[in-house]
């Protein structure tokens, strides 16, 4: 702990005097119309990763793991990779894919090693009370992941070919073709990985080296969009389709594994966005289907579920006079699950409708917003969020800012009905959401830099779980309440010298996340720490671009865990150490990106969950051709 | 003088400066190899030498795919506990998961470890593991036949495994409809909870044949001998599908002799045990309940309320009939196990490993 924190200091204090006579502008903005999420979204709390960073990930899982402060449940190559914002569940995560919701209807869940990188450009993580404006349900927070069209361009592509250790091989395809405003684009995507590595088995004496068995696996995806230009705005949409197929490797203390299972998904959005002098207009609908097919072979389990979900979205917002907007959308949602887990077909409807204010003054923004949900025709009428930014001084960018709210996260499918255990009588998830920090900015000839702090407080009340019972099932019960608060800090800084960029990067978050209710006299997880929620979370990258070369160095500190509620057992902490070189090399329109990536430079060996093991340093060589 | 210690503090702040980079570097890359996997904070750590027959054996679960099912013995004259016993015993190794069942052997233990696959032979006074029994699916209850062999019921497989307990290896197997639970002898028969059919089948235990199947209620979880050697066979109902219902069954004409109804559909009873001279029955329904064998209806109070507490597991002592009941907390902390007398008073309790589940009475 003491070590950790003289390294928090080392870090910020050289970061500090680095950043006194350097940076520039940073953030990486995207161009995009300037619409209500925007607009409102500024004095929330959002981690923006940018285009080349998710480009050198392999998947979404990845992305997050290195450039942000928030905890991945990793279960290894291969496994599934669940994240937690703020110290709360894996269904408290949302995940947007172009404005539709793409969580399970039964689970409530994502795996985020299921997201390829190159089907998006865009990965914004919206924390806390961020996620409030987009939907109801992300208790901890949101993941939105998104392209948007480029008319810009006549036509563009990328060829990409990666070999790596472990057996892995990638190739990645992504080709636009814009004419008279009518744009055509599409992405391509394989994956295969053995994933064969080698790991200490720390459950056996003196930790003998072991090759991890049963972590095959081959992923396909294609998608396709089309988009057409309008006078103020833009139409179009997209489909997905992406095939996964994996074994599942087992707890390092089984002998044996012979789970696999096979995800399959198709998702098609259509989206319409109207930008007018005091108007704008953003909708979108989409339909997704889910196939999950899960097997063991030596336990004969065979289980098969489907699911479809049609979401759709429509943002409005008009620009009263200058310093006022009223800001509407409205949702409705459909889901349908069927599962050898369910009697028969399940349905649920989530419809809900937002509506509120935002002030716009010189110096201070101020915005005031309910929703009124109907959840399965139960009337929620009162869900409120309040925030706003405030400019301290007249010359400088620095900005105070404040969000409270309210969140429900409804029971998913799963609660409710799944059989044996689903409770159909579970009230939804109610979270008390706040947060207050400042931001500071500045730019100086070819320096940039700036720094975000924020404390937040949620407090979660019928926090639904599941428990074994005597009667040898499952049962889910409003049974939680959980307190969490901590802070978070990013800090970004560019520079440019000549040719010469350094851009730097570190976010950090610190989680205290307490259960306050004890469900018998002899609970010990009264005041206790949640199981698997670090304290403290870092990542720092530093990236140089000289010409046409750049390097990258990438640093992340997850923090111990507990694993048992009465904090008695923990997992230890894990550095990681990640670099990485890329070479472009122009001829005519051609470019040719030669890229060479060291994951886990120092060899460290770990375990992110308990007793699954993770690899060790590997290497990734990957060659493309842009045009 | 003052300019030494102006020098001093120099080269103080100097070293100070110093250890500051150094400490930075170090950190920046250091990276911890001791410690990898679950680490504990407060475990008990010394080994038990030789248990004798006044320990109380207590089978701790752990969860599923965590690998941390753990024995600990609890003396019931001293009062002593030793948690983490197969874990000390074996140079830091751990059990696996999940702990399902345990059987003594004369001075071997059995302990059949489920989801890993595999049951660890052990010596009972040291708990030394001496071998281990591989190539199950999913084992549940181990029931001992004769010297040379013992049967093994599975959740998973259509078989109940035959173990030789010289060579400590699977050597046969006997086809049954799917899953298969607890098991009790009599007569060279051997009775079993057979959950996919609700059945009782009976096995020819010198031939290991299939004899006949005899149809109970939905799940049959638990099943005792009594002092008449009559079979109780305790049924949960499912997920309330029907009520659940005691039977008892007589071997010799093959027939059930009585049921007991349980009035609330809801009701899930689980984990009968009977007592020392074998004419009392306990099980849980929420709460501890005892029937006679000769009662004819299911008592309407319990011997002992659960106090807002879980419990998941029961034992009864068979020396003086106390009554021991694991509460599981809230499956991912420390489990409790609360002793009763015989009678329902409660004279102690203690803290165990994760889930603790089953017990046994060292012999």
């Amino acid at each position: 702990m003491r070590r950790f924190g003289v390294l928090i200091l080392c870090l910020i204090s050289s970061v500090l005097t680095f950043a006194q006579n350097k940076y520039s502008d940073t953030t990486i903005t995207v161009k995009t119309f300037e619409l209500i999420d925007k607009k409102v979204s500024k004095h929330y709390k959002k981690t923006v990763i940018d285009s080349v960073s998710i480009h050198e990930s392999q998947n979404l899982s990845e992305v997050i793991q290195n450039h942000s402060s928030v905890f991945i449940k990793d279960y290894g190559p291969s496994g599934l990779s669940s994240i937690s914002f703020r110290g709360t569940g894996a269904s408290h995560t949302q995940i947007q894919w172009n404005g539709v919701l793409l969580n399970s209807p039964m689970n409530g869940q994502i795996d985020f090693s299921l997201f390829p990188t190159v089907f998006y450009n865009n990965v914004e993580l919206n924390h806390g009370a961020t996620s409030l404006l987009d939907r109801n349900g992300a208790l901890g927070g949101s993941v939105n992941i998104f392209s948007t069209p480029n008319f810009e361009k006549k036509y563009s592509g990328l060829v990409r070919q990666s070999v790596g250790s472990f057996g892995t091989f990638k190739t990645e395809v992504s080709t636009s073709y814009n004419t008279n405003g009518l744009l055509l684009e599409n992405q391509v995507y394989t994956f295969t990985a053995q994933n064969d590595f080698e790991y200490k088995n720390s459950s056996k004496l003196n930790f003998p080296v072991e090759q991890q068995k049963n972590a095959e696996m081959v992923q396909y995806g294609v998608q396709q969009g089309i988009y057409k230009k309008l006078k103020s705005g833009w139409i179009g949409g997209r489909v997905w389709w992406f095939d996964s197929n994996r074994n599942l490797p087992s707890v390092l203390t089984k002998a044996y594994a012979n789970e696999k299972q096979k995800d399959q998904s198709i998702r098609t959005v259509l989206e319409y966005q109207i930008f007018k002098n005091k108007f704008s207009l953003k909708a979108s609908t989409g339909f997704v289907n889910d196939n999950l097919i899960y097997e063991d072979k030596s336990t004969k389990l065979f289980s098969k579920s489907k699911s479809y979900l049609i979401d759709n979205t429509i943002n409005t917002m008009f620009n009263l006079n200058k310093k006022l907007n009223i800001i509407n959308q409205f949702n409705l949602r459909f889901e349908s699950a069927n599962s050898s887990g369910f009697s028969e077909t399940k349905k649920a409807t989530h419809s809900s409708w937002l509506t509120g204010v935002v002030f716009e003054f010189d110096r201070t923004q101020f915005n005031a917003i309910n929703r009124f949900l109907v959840v399965n025709n139960q009337v929620n009428a009162l869900s409120p969020s309040f925030g706003g930014k405030h400019q301290i001084l007249f010359k400088e960018k620095l900005f105070i800012k404040a969000n409270v709210g309210i969140n429900y996260h409804y029971p998913t499918l799963n609660d409710l009905y799944w059989n044996p255990g689903g409770n159909p009588m579970l009230k939804p998830e109610q979270s008390e959401m706040s947060d207050v920090g400042f931001n500071y900015s500045k730019s100086f000839q070819n320096h940039s830099v700036e720094l975000d702090v924020l404390g937040f407080y949620n407090f979660v009340n019928n926090w639904i779980l599941w428990t074994p019972t005597s009667s040898g099932y499952w049962l889910p019960a409003n049974l939680k309440e959980v307190e969490n608060k901590g802070f978070e800090a990013m800090l970004s800084t560019t520079s440019t010298y000549k040719k010469i960029k350094l851009s730097f990067n570190l976010n950090y978050a610190y989680t205290k996340s307490t259960n306050t209710k004890a469900n018998s006299e002899f609970d010990n997880s009264l005041d206790k720490q949640l199981i698997y929620v670090p304290f403290h979370k870092l990542n720092t990258t530093a990236t140089i671009n000289f010409k046409n070369t750049s390097l990258f160095y990438n640093y992340s500190f997850t923090g111990s865990r507990y694993i048992s509620t009465d904090n008695n057992w923990y997992m230890p902490e894990y550095f990681l150490h990640q670099i990485g070189v890329s070479q472009q090399i122009r001829w005519n329109k051609l470019a040719f990106i030669v890229n060479f990536k060291i994951t886990n430079l120092l060899n460290q060996d770990y375990q992110a969950m308990a007793y699954r093991p993770m690899p060790g340093r590997n290497y990734l060589f990957s060659v493309s051709v842009k045009f | 003088m003052k300019s030494i210690q102006t020098y001093n503090i120099k080269s103080y702040t100097y070293r100070v400066k110093s250890i500051w980079v150094v400490c930075c570097i170090s950190l920046l890359f250091s990276c911890k190899k001791t410690e990898l996997g679950p680490q504990c904070i407060s475990c008990d750590e010394t080994p038990i030498t030789n248990t004798t027959s006044s320990d109380v054996l207590i089978l701790n679960e752990g969860n599923f795919g965590w690998s941390n099912a753990s024995i600990s013995i609890y003396n019931k004259e001293s009062h002593s506990l030793h948690n983490n016993v197969f874990k000390n015993a074996n140079n830091g190794v751990s059990l696996g998961d999940v702990a399902q069942s345990f059987l003594q052997i004369d001075d071997k233990g059995y302990i059949v470890v489920n989801n890993s696959g595999k049951i660890e032979v052990v010596n009972t006074n040291d708990f030394k593991s001496v071998a281990t029994i591989n190539g199950f699916n999913s084992p549940r209850f181990m029931l001992k036949i004769n010297s040379q062999k013992a049967y093994v019921t599975d959740l998973y497989s259509s078989f109940i495994q035959i173990v030789n307990l010289q060579s400590n290896t699977i050597v046969g197997n006997i086809p049954t409809p799917g899953w298969t639970e607890q098991l009790v002898l009599l007569n060279d028969t051997a009775y079993v909870c057979d959950m996919k059919n609700n059945n009782i089948l009976l096995i020819n235990a010198n031939n290991d044949q299939l004899i006949d199947s005899i149809k109970v209620g939905i799940s049959p979880n638990s099943i005792v001998l009594d002092k008449n050697n009559q079979i109780w066979v305790l049924c949960s109902g499912g997920f309330s599908q029907e009520n659940a219902r005691l039977f008892q069954f007589n071997p010799s004409n093959r027939s059930v002799e009585k049921i007991l109804t349980f009035s609330n559909i809801n009701d899930s009873p689980n984990s009968l045990c009977a007592s020392g001279n074998k004419d009392e029955l306990f099980f849980i329904n929420n709460h501890v309940y005892k029937v006679l064998i000769s009662d004819t209806v299911i008592p309407a109070t319990p011997i002992i309320s659960t106090n807002g507490n879980i419990f998941y597991g029961l034992g009864i002592d068979p020396e003086n009939n106390d009554i021991y009941v694991a509460d599981a907390v809230d499956y991912v902390q420390n489990g409790i196990v609360f002793r009763y007398s015989s009678s329902g008073s409660l004279i102690t309790y203690f803290t165990t490993g994760l889930i603790p589940s089953k017990f046994w009475f060292i012999h």
